[in-house]
């Protein structure tokens, strides 16, 4: 039945764009949503202002502004997507049947609403690899400062070449490089074999996606704990 | 004394009765038995009226699907020995019940009369060339046998109700999508009738497929980046449309 | 009081929807006909899909010297000279058609490097013939006729639905009267033209490589209105079936393993086919070597579960994945065992019958009017051994042939009104087996499909042979005592009660056409007459004659002359 009535108009209008799960009580949708306050909260207060012993912090890599659609790029890959649609929203709780009494009888909208955003993925892909070169510049330049390699390099290496897996795994690459096309004989032998080695890293997409979250917030902790001088920075190589 | 395994059978004839339940079996084990012989044994042994489906056993015609100690499986590939002495076996939850264990998958039919048939290019010589490397994708999404424990896995298609077709007929449709000589492109309809959007790439699926097909990453996730090329991505689209029109005037 | 049903009537009703059905159905839709394909599984999970190796066609893509004319002397040789002629014409010359209106339709086979329809070696073809998509060409068959027959505005499927029996008027066949079991309602359909594509009966044998559905139901309701049953002596034997574990015992290891290079060994790992037929080996025709394979075990030579060994692993891990996935992944998730490092156990299994309902070879019409077969189900282009590969090619073929043949008969008959009191004799006749004490059709068929395993296999006796006779006359003396407790949806009880009927129809034919026939030709070996008599070039044929199967012989229709050159001589 549709009404005239302006108020619900408005109701049906916020219904059409927020997705059902913010619309309802969720203990895991409030503790991610505060998680994320509470991180750009201390951000805030404790900001990253210069770099220590050389190293730069990853997410002021090259500055912090850029910090919301590398934040997007991940909140729209497909990995994490699997993860917390699951996992924060409940759809589904399990694979087993068993289990799904809680989804039952939910409303849901999946990928629409506000949730069409995960259409984009790909422009913030693109911003993603643009960035890439600026976590191996800070590498160049902490080696530069130090005139050796520390431990603080090292990680910073490993934070990198996770970093660039975890982008180049992703699933709106595949499709770009051979994923679009149906025929790679046709004058595309090359995307064949990218796209079939490129097929084998995305297999592990989700790995990569955890490990070098993981390795973020590691190198970040790191370096703030060097800077409050409670972690020794070791010099490896001289 | 000889082993035996305990089944637990839901029965039920939703004409008559408004509630199933559960019954208890007895069967000898025998080495190597699939749920599908002791459900059989059942059948044919102990109660003949126990409605269950199932044709070639050999995990190729997909019609004995059910839901095995909470899990969609086919009972023709599930061996007794995997999972236990002490079984449920449960109809498909996503579809209507007919009787017992059977259930009416009939909508699928429905379903894939929707979705455009292989449609070839015009422009072939005849026979038609291919390469190995560019069959080899479509390949894949052939290997499905239709046995439905995809759409009966699928939260969307179980618990809710959207336009989402589900994931065999995304399977169906990039298995024409991808052939290298079709000319369709399905993922506009799929977005827009199909509600690929509706699906949030949970992957249980393809963690249920017995053909091991990579649902989610192959089709699904191909498919809707294929939908972002026809709606979200202009540029992508530009390109696209250029080489069409290249195509055509060769 | 009557009994409800629901009526449909249309131009062709064809029953199976297995590849010929279905292909027939295409044929009679591209005609502009109405057609109504009824099954009695889901649509889509035909035996169809069990085909596994590839389709037979002198495409010549891979061997270059192949065309129809070697097809066809391949055919008649294996068949060893009792096969139709005509239909092996029609075939080898249409099959490559087949094959690639079969891509057109959207099947997509695997390729040779410059891009062709890739053809493997496959035993009793003198070329690499078999055009496949792995091992799963079956089901590419069928899910690409499933995706053009679901579009077809003209063309109804019922699914689930179990043919009781064939309404005939005036020596006509004029429609059928079946079960739909999901719903347990009675139709009536009433049709110009009826096709049978019900598939084959390699469920009467204990041990076989067939579906559920296999069960002869064809042969039953073709015999019943009159038409004749032709070669039934000649089943098939697939050599390489599994045996263990005991639950898939029979599940067929596709030809296609030799094909791509197995090896045959016994238990003293010994290359026993080097003996058995030193020129072609393992890919000798599936007769020879599935008496080879028989041989062995009897003799002693057997492995630990009863089978011998077929070794592929040598050919390494990623070659056997490519080629033969399903293969690898039977293997390892039945019986736990990883064919690209160990060898399998296979011991035949049954797999085909050759013989059939007698047809027409161009038209596909039975003996009865208004009647016509495709597929495993009709009879005469296999002769007496069936090459692999042909069954596909012969679905195809002679499904568009018969589909083709039922829509001109159509268009000169006319819908005939069938009697009510017909139609309620039939429903009471299936609605009397619902009872709740009786005796249990599956201990019948238990005791049936064990008696043909024992008695009837691969060599033959005549002292088994009519021990098997003997026992299928009891059983159908028992017949009438069959019943089944439960109500008419889906009660399978009910559905064996009226399979067996026609599995005795196909037992009862296999036996007396074996006994019947006294020397060994083909799939049939008589243990008493080892050799081939040339007097026995003759099909036989059984007919229902005032309740009685009466059997019959005709001679083998002669060849032309020419065709003639294209084949050997046969010796003696």
């Amino acid at each position: 039945m549709i009404s005239n009535d302006p108020k619900q108009k408005t109701n049906r209008a916020m219904t059409r764009l927020i997705p059902s799960e913010f619309l309802e009580l969720n203990w895991r949708v409030g503790t991610f949503i505060l998680m994320i306050v509470l991180g750009i909260y201390l951000m805030m207060i404790y900001p990253m202002t210069d770099q220590v012993n050389g190293l730069i912090d990853p997410f002021y890599s090259p500055t912090v502004l850029i910090l919301p659609f590398i934040g997007l790029f991940r909140l729209t890959c497909y990995a994490y997507r699997k993860d917390y649609h699951r996992h924060i929203f409940n759809h589904p709780r399990a694979c087993e049947i068993g289990f799904r009494a809680e989804t039952k009888g939910r409303e849901y909208t999946g990928e629409t609403r506000l949730f069409r955003i995960e259409n984009l993925h790909r422009w913030f892909m693109y911003f993603a690899v643009l960035i890439l070169p600026f976590f191996f510049y800070d590498i160049y330049l902490a080696i530069v400062t130090e005139g050796g390699i520390t431990l603080g390099i090292v990680l910073l290496g490993i934070n990198a070449i996770f970093v660039t897996l975890y982008t180049l795994s992703c699933h709106a690459v595949r499709h770009l490089i051979g994923g679009n096309t149906d025929c790679f004989s046709c004058k595309h032998n090359v995307r064949q074999k990218l796209f079939s080695g490129q097929t084998k890293m995305n297999l592990h997409h989700e790995t990569l996606a955890w490990i070098s979250l993981t390795m973020f917030f590691l190198v970040d902790l790191y370096i703030r704990g060097l800077q409050a001088g409670v972690l020794p920075n070791i010099m490896l190589i001289h | 004394m000889e082993e035996k395994i305990i089944l637990n059978i839901y029965r039920q004839d939703p004409s008559i009765e408004q509630k199933g339940q559960l019954q208890k079996f007895e069967v000898p084990y025998v080495d190597g038995m699939v749920v599908l012989d002791a459900v059989r044994y059942v059948q044919e042994k102990l109660d003949t009226t126990l409605a269950i489906r199932w044709n070639c056993k050999a995990a190729k015609c997909g019609s004995c699907s059910a839901e095995i100690n909470g899990m969609p499986r086919l009972m023709c590939k599930t061996r007794v020995d995997t999972v236990g002495h002490n079984i449920t076996v449960t109809p498909m939850g996503a579809f209507p019940l007919i009787k017992d264990l059977v259930t009416d998958v009939g909508e699928n039919w429905e379903i894939l009369r929707k979705i455009p048939k292989f449609t070839p290019r015009e422009d072939m010589e005849s026979p038609w060339k291919m390469q190995q490397m560019d069959v080899e994708r479509s390949k894949e999404f052939r290997k499905c046998i239709e046995c439905f424990l995809c759409q009966d896995v699928c939260h969307v298609i179980r618990e809710h109700s959207t336009p989402y077709f589900g994931p065999r007929h995304v399977v169906k449709a990039a298995s024409m999508d991808m052939h290298p000589l079709d000319s369709e492109d399905r993922s506009r309809m799929l977005d827009q009738v199909g509600g690929l959007g509706f699906c949030n790439i949970t992957k249980c699926c393809q963690d249920v497929c017995p053909e091991h097909i990579h649902i989610t990453d192959n089709a699904i996730i191909q498919e809707k980046e294929r939908a972002v090329d026809n709606f979200y991505d202009p540029l992508a689209r530009l390109i696209k449309r250029k080489k069409t029109k290249e195509r055509s005037v060769a | 009081m009557a009994e409800q049903y629901l009526n449909t009537e249309s131009d062709i009703l064809i029953i199976g929807a297995g590849g010929a059905g279905m292909r027939a159905a295409l044929a009679a839709s591209d005609a502009g006909l109405k057609v109504t394909v009824v099954s009695k599984s889901l649509l889509g999970k035909a035996h169809t899909v069990m085909a596994e190796g590839g389709i037979a066609a002198s495409l010549g893509n891979v061997d270059p010297k192949d065309n129809w004319q070697a097809h066809f002397g391949d055919i008649i040789e294996e068949g060893v000279y009792i096969s139709n002629w005509r239909m092996a014409e029609i075939l080898a010359k249409e099959a490559p058609q087949r094959v690639y209106e079969l891509e057109r339709y959207g099947a997509l086979f695997d390729r040779t490097p410059d891009g062709r329809i890739l053809q493997r070696a496959f035993g009793g073809h003198s070329y690499r013939r078999l055009c496949h998509v792995g091992d799963r060409t079956g089901l590419e068959i069928i899910r690409t006729l499933e995706d053009q027959v679901i579009h077809r505005q003209n063309v109804k499927i019922i699914d689930e639905l179990y043919i009781t029996s064939l309404l005939k008027k005036d020596g006509k066949v004029i429609g059928a009267i079946g079960l739909k079991m999901d719903k347990g309602e009675f139709h009536c359909f009433k049709a110009k033209a009826v096709v049978l594509a019900t598939g084959g009966c390699g469920r009467v044998y204990k041990i076989t490589s067939n579906s559920w559905e296999s069960t002869g139901d064809g042969l039953g309701l073709a015999y019943r209105v009159g038409a004749k049953l032709q070669d039934m002596e000649m089943i098939q034997f697939h050599p390489t079936g599994m045996v263990y574990p005991p639950g898939v015992k029979g599940l067929l290891v596709t030809e296609g393993v030799r094909g791509e290079g197995g090896i045959l060994y016994n238990s003293k790992m010994e290359r026993f086919m080097e003996r058995y037929s030193p020129q072609k080996k393992e890919l000798d025709a599936r007769d020879v070597v599935a008496r080879a394979n028989y041989a062995e075990i009897q003799e002693g030579r057997g492995t630990e579960h009863g089978g011998v060994y077929l070794d592929i692993s040598y050919k390494g891990a990623d070659f056997v994945k490519q080629k033969l996935p399903s293969m690898y992944m039977q293997f390892m998730e039945f019986a736990g065992v990883d064919i690209t490092k160990e060898k399998m156990e296979v011991a035949p299994t049954t797999h085909y019958q050759m013989g059939g309902v007698r047809v027409d070879p161009d038209t596909g019409m039975t003996d009865v009017k208004g009647l016509f077969a495709a597929g495993e189900i009709a009879c005469g282009l296999h002769g007496a051994n069936r090459l692999g590969g042909n069954s596909l090619a012969d679905i195809l073929v002679f499904g568009k042939r018969t589909g083709e043949g039922a829509t001109d008969y159509a268009k000169t008959a006319e819908l005939v009104e069938v009697r009510e009191e017909d139609i309620q004799n039939e429903i009471s006749r299936v609605l009397s087996f619902l009872k709740p004490d009786g005796i249990n059709a599956y201990d019948l068929i238990d005791e049936l499909t064990s008696t043909m395993s024992d008695n009837v296999g691969i060599v033959r006796e005549p002292d088994r042979l009519n021990i098997a006779l003997a026992k299928i006359l009891e059983l159908k003396e028992k017949y009438p005592k069959v019943s089944a407790p439960g109500g008419r949806k889906y009660n399978h009880g009910l559905l064996a009660a009226m399979e067996l009927s026609n599995m005795l129809v196909a037992t009862e034919a296999i036996v007396r056409s074996a006994i019947m026939r006294p020397e060994s030709r083909g799939a049939h070996t008589r243990k008493d007459f080892p050799k081939k008599d040339r007097a026995w070039l003759k099909n036989i044929l059984c007919s229902d004659v005032g309740g009685e199967m009466k059997l019959d012989t005709e001679p083998v229709p002669t060849i032309p002359a020419e065709l003639m050159e294209l084949v050997k001589q046969e010796v003696y």
